[in-house]
């Protein structure tokens, strides 16, 4: 009973932010059609800056804000100063194909990912570091029982919760949601309507830094902080994403609550050691049974 | 006033427009026919800013839109309704129209709604599935949806791109005569591409025949429906 309990609290709170993670992945994935590897190497380099800033006897908060805010400004500057320059046709024009075009962002991504990690090497050490939790990580104990959830999951639970409300919020009831949507689904149609589909690719790339940094920031107080902690958290947000549809936000934050139960139940019940062949596992079984994910739509399988 | 001069655009080595020049006249329809490959929809779309021209000038009301993205074209005062019907599928018919308003949404809060309502009231099937997705329309109610999308701005110049493309007969002459009564109501100029010569003809003021990239008539509406040698020539009937 309690190897139940903890394993739906562990899976509610991990997949909490692997749906986070996903969903920055979608975020860019609609907005730039690419898929962003380098990522959750940015949600890392945002982390240090909050691990330097409490390190200097900062509150962790100011470090909290500091650090989601740092991820949205890396995201803009990426898109401004890497994605924009490759995606420009004018440069590409030596490769053949288009599918050879699309697929030098995602392999500059994949650069990027190597240069913030030897970055963070050379400003912060590459060795491990821990990272506070701004609530307590031992579990309740209720009836003289330690229960397996801890103040901290309540805490990861409830910010998740309210970032994804406010951000079905955004996309459904403000004018800049609504030109997200449509630049996403069709750039001609979207600047024919006169939206500056330039400014709303950046806002996506902003917006999935900033959710990817908050993930940095729940996800390393229960590891440690290293330039490739979060290298795992990125396969398993893309692995969601992918179960989710790609495409779809809702279906990102579906594809990330499956991975957490997953995850969890084969961690408490299997041996960690399985953890990498389920995530495999439910990839391939997504990609057999339905291969545009859950609520993907029906030419997302270009990747 | 819309002035295009000797405006050459290539796709490649194709050569769509070769050198064309025509003037739209403010608050009269102008419409461009020819047959399929004449240029007609690289026409508007050079001028709305999808696509860059080798050479040539796009003046509006002696302001140079050449080199000026698409979106800043739409702002403006020029709406570009392109070919096929272009509604964004999986947003609702609501989305679809306020979505083309969105740049004025600070600025002119109440004339959007306004101009909703007056859109509402020229398309009543668009009201009735105000909530449903694009996806789910016909073909002529998409249509009237992307003129919608386009005119809740409250453009000075319409580019409508082969409204007639796919529809019925009885569907085309009901959209056409409402931009024709728009454009008498609210004095909107109009370019319209056609490739159903009669019916363009009809409401239009003006007619631009293009034959294989190039201006080959320019001459009132009526003038060049009569002009038997040309239609011969050019639209074979």
């Amino acid at each position: 009973m309690d190897t139940l309990l903890a394993a739906l609290f562990t899976g509610t709170s991990r997949g909490a932010i692997y749906a986070l993670v996903a969903m920055g992945l979608v975020l860019v994935w609609r907005g730039a059609g690419i898929v962003n590897f380098a990522q959750m190497g940015q949600a890392m380099f945002s982390t240090y800056i909050a691990s330097s800033l409490i390190m200097n006897g900062y509150s962790y908060w100011l470090a909290f804000f500091v650090a989601i805010a740092a991820g949205a400004l890396l995201g803009v500057f990426l898109d401004l100063a890497v994605m924009r320059p490759l995606s420009n046709k004018k440069q590409t024009e030596l490769l053949s194909s288009a599918s050879m075009r699309a697929a030098v962002p995602v392999i500059a991504s994949l650069g990027i990912l190597g240069v913030l990690q030897a970055l963070a090497g050379v400003f912060w050490a590459a060795e491990e570091r821990g990272f506070q939790a701004p609530f307590a990580q031992e579990g309740y104990t209720i009836a003289g029982r330690v229960m397996p959830f801890t103040s901290f999951d309540l805490f990861v639970m409830s910010v998740v919760t309210f970032t994804l409300i406010l951000t079905v919020l955004f996309f459904k009831k403000t004018g800049v949601g609504l030109a997200m949507r449509a630049s996403a689904l069709d750039q001609e149609v979207a600047k024919l309507s006169g939206i500056r589909t330039n400014g709303v690719r950046a806002l996506s790339w902003a917006i999935s830094g900033a959710a990817s940094s908050l993930a940095g920031l729940l996800l390393t107080p229960t590891s440690n902080l290293s330039p490739y902690t979060l290298d795992l958290a990125l396969i398993i947000g893309f692995t969601a994403a992918v179960v989710g549809g790609l495409d779809s936000l809702p279906g990102s934050v579906i594809g990330g609550f499956i991975l957490g139960f997953v995850i969890s139940f084969v961690n408490y019940y299997l041996t960690p050691e399985d953890i990498y062949l389920a995530i495999l596992a439910v990839l391939v079984f997504v990609l057999v049974v339905r291969p545009r994910g859950i609520l993907g739509g029906k030419d997302t399988r270009r990747v | 006033m819309l002035e295009v001069r000797d405006l050459t655009t290539s796709y490649g080595s194709v050569v769509a427009l070769n050198s064309v020049s025509l003037t739209v006249v403010e608050s009269k329809i102008t419409t461009v026919i020819g047959a399929n490959g004449a240029g007609k929809s690289t026409l508007l779309r050079t001028i709305s800013g999808l696509e860059k021209p080798a050479s040539g000038s796009v003046t509006w009301n002696g302001e140079s839109l050449l080199g000026k993205r698409p979106e800043e074209i739409v702002r403006m005062g020029i709406a570009h309704v392109p070919e096929g019907h272009a509604v964004i599928s999986a947003l609702t018919v609501e989305e679809n129209i306020s979505m083309g308003a969105l740049f004025r949404r600070r600025t002119h809060k109440n004339d959007i709604a306004q101009a909703t309502e007056e859109l509402y009231t020229l398309f009543p099937r668009l009201l009735e599935r105000r909530k449903q997705l694009a996806g789910t329309l016909s073909g002529g109610e998409r249509q009237m949806l992307a003129i919608s999308r386009a005119l809740v701005s409250r453009p000075s110049l319409l580019l409508l791109d082969e409204p007639s493309l796919g529809l019925a007969p009885l569907v085309v002459e009901q959209i056409i005569d409402s931009i024709n009564v728009l454009s008498q109501k609210t004095g909107l100029t109009v370019l319209l591409v056609e490739q159903n010569a009669n019916t363009a003809l009809s409401v239009a003021d003006y007619g631009v025949l293009l034959s294989l990239g190039k201006v080959a008539a320019y001459l009132p509406a009526d003038e060049l429906k009569a002009d038997a040698s040309l239609r011969a020539a050019y639209l074979g009937y």
